[in-house]
């Protein structure tokens, strides 16, 4: 009998989720994007001189970190992860228990710190956390079981190590606002930027880039030897600005961690330029502009760091710093990988269906809308950009307009990601109706 | 084509046998085995089968396969390893 691509796999193999699991994680991630440019608008105030505390703008923030970030993190990891390890999730029922945890969890801890509500805040945060605990726990066991891989194994290992400190340090900090915090406030808020950011997202961003960019890019596997360097210096990096977040000659600390920070950027980004440049992909679109875009503002966010622990008079350094962080690099890399991966991931689950005849599989192109996507490139850098000048010029009216753009981009990568599922469901359909699925 | 028997190339062993050419891919490091087999389909310009000796559920050369024209078929396997079958779609 004729299968379609992925049908025998997915079958014997039973290492693949169904798609309703990897797919909810993805739309709950598109769906929280929209939801937070819209708190940055509610917010937009309070952005210029933002430090911290109860309102939109850590709401809006929270609905990135948690929302579209470790969203999708989660999902891709739960997708991807036991098909590289070879090592089959457990339970099926774990990934799916944790959508419902997190989700609501997500949406709580939000409204919680958007309306100052800090008992709603609570009960999102203690869904939140154990929705985390459950992930790290599948995480752990994949990681233990893991066959091969050794670099992106490590870098499992390093995002798993620093979710337990931005775990930990949250619990503190939402601790502060029923006034039971567990270490002060500052070192908590230091310990958590810096590992939610560059420990668990960085490590499995930089983590998963070792397989992703080169796939993508049709090259070689990039040398083990400058990523593994790679690797122990931003380690290192982490460690040294933990011990400044606790007290530890604070200025010295920061300032090598940023270093060695850039140094472990450094290394990786040159490994991530040869493989483009080695590829026998040299076109790779749109979405590999804000792959390299992203990488860009993943430096410019180690220097604004630097700029941060020196005290450079400026209000609105600590707000920018957080912005292109979170929004310029995290945010902008994730979707520029996920605008490649969901049609890829959509394809393939299309052509699980058993054809009758011996038509190809959706192709991903087919899956891919392009006028959205070329919409929410446009108003993603515009609303990155304005925010920034509103910073700089500590202007709300601004952040605004950046919101507005946000918004725009966000429904934009919506209706992307809406046509793909609405697309791979009528392939499906009409493969189990024997017709031919539409390629 | 021929890819000539126990033919070692720089990524994964390659040789051809009555049923295709056959590309062993196991224990390359991810994505190696993908690119490998891309680069093999790539250098292919008739109906020749390819056949594919894997480790792991190659679960984004599904894709790529079918921007291509090929379609992939799960084919007897043995423990420990992932046989697929792979042709253009006619």
């Amino acid at each position: 009998m004729k299968l379609a691509a992925g049908a025998f796999l997915a079958g014997a193999g039973s290492r693949l989720l169904p798609p309703s699991i990897p797919f909810r994680f993805f739309g709950a991630a598109v769906t929280f994007h929209v939801l937070a440019w819209i708190a940055l608008l509610a917010g937009a105030d309070d952005v210029p001189q933002f430090a911290g505390g109860l309102g939109w703008p850590l709401a809006a923030l929270h609905l990135v970190t948690l929302g579209v970030l470790a969203m999708t993190a989660i999902g891709a990891s739960l997708q991807l992860l036991p098909v590289a390890t070879r090592l089959a999730v457990g339970n099926r029922r774990w990934p799916a228990a944790i959508w419902w945890l997190y989700t609501p969890g997500v949406a709580l801890t939000a409204c919680g710190m958007g309306t100052g509500m800090v008992t709603v805040l609570a009960a999102g945060a203690i869904a939140v956390t154990a929705a985390l605990v459950a992930f790290a726990l599948l995480l752990a066991r994949n990681l233990l079981g893991a066959k091969g891989m050794p670099i992106v194994v490590a870098h499992g290992w390093g995002a798993l190590g620093s979710l337990a400190v931005v775990i930990a340090t949250a619990l503190s900090l939402a601790g502060t606002y029923v006034g039971a915090p567990i270490i002060d406030r500052a070192s908590a808020l230091a310990l958590h930027v810096t590992f939610a950011a560059y420990g668990f997202m960085g490590m499995l961003a930089l983590g998963l880039a070792y397989i992703l960019v080169p796939m993508f890019a049709l090259s070689a596997a990039p040398d083990e030897h400058p990523a593994w360097a790679s690797l122990a210096i931003a380690v290192l990096a982490l460690f040294l600005a933990g011990a400044a977040a606790i007290g530890l000659a604070p200025r010295l600390l920061d300032t090598l961690a940023v270093g060695a920070g850039l140094a472990a950027v450094g290394l990786h980004l040159r490994l991530m330029a040869v493989a483009l440049a080695t590829g026998m992909r040299r076109n790779l679109g749109p979405s590999f502009a804000l792959v390299r875009i992203a990488w860009a503002l993943l430096v410019a966010s180690l220097l604004l760091a630097l700029a941060v622990v020196h005290d450079v008079p400026h209000d609105g350094i600590a707000p920018l710093f957080g912005l292109v962080l979170i929004g310029g690099w995290l945010l902008t890399l994730l979707l520029g990988i996920l605008q490649r991966i969901v049609p890829f991931l959509a394809s393939m689950h299309a052509g699980q269906v058993r054809t009758r005849g011996k038509g190809l599989p959706p192709t991903p192109s087919a899956l891919t809308a392009v006028r959205p996507l070329a919409i929410h490139f446009i108003s993603h850098l515009a609303a990155l950009a304005l925010v920034t000048l509103a910073i700089a010029a500590g202007s709300p009216l601004i952040v605004r307009l950046g919101a507005a753009a946000g918004i725009v981009g966000a429904l934009a990568f919506g209706a992307f990601f809406a046509t793909a599922m609405r697309r791979m469901r009528r392939s499906q359909a009409v493969a189990r109706a024997g017709a031919m699925p539409l390629a | 084509m021929d890819a000539g028997r126990g033919t070692v190339r720089s990524r994964g062993r390659r040789w051809t046998d009555a049923d295709g050419i056959h590309i062993d891919v196991r224990g390359l490091t991810p994505p190696e085995p993908f690119v490998a087999i891309v680069e093999l389909i790539e250098s292919i310009d008739d109906a020749t089968p390819v056949i594919v000796h894997h480790d792991r559920d190659p679960v984004m050369l599904y894709g790529e396969l079918a921007e291509r024209g090929w379609i992939a078929e799960g084919i007897d396997t043995v423990p420990g390893e992932i046989r697929l079958k792979l042709e253009r779609a006619r």
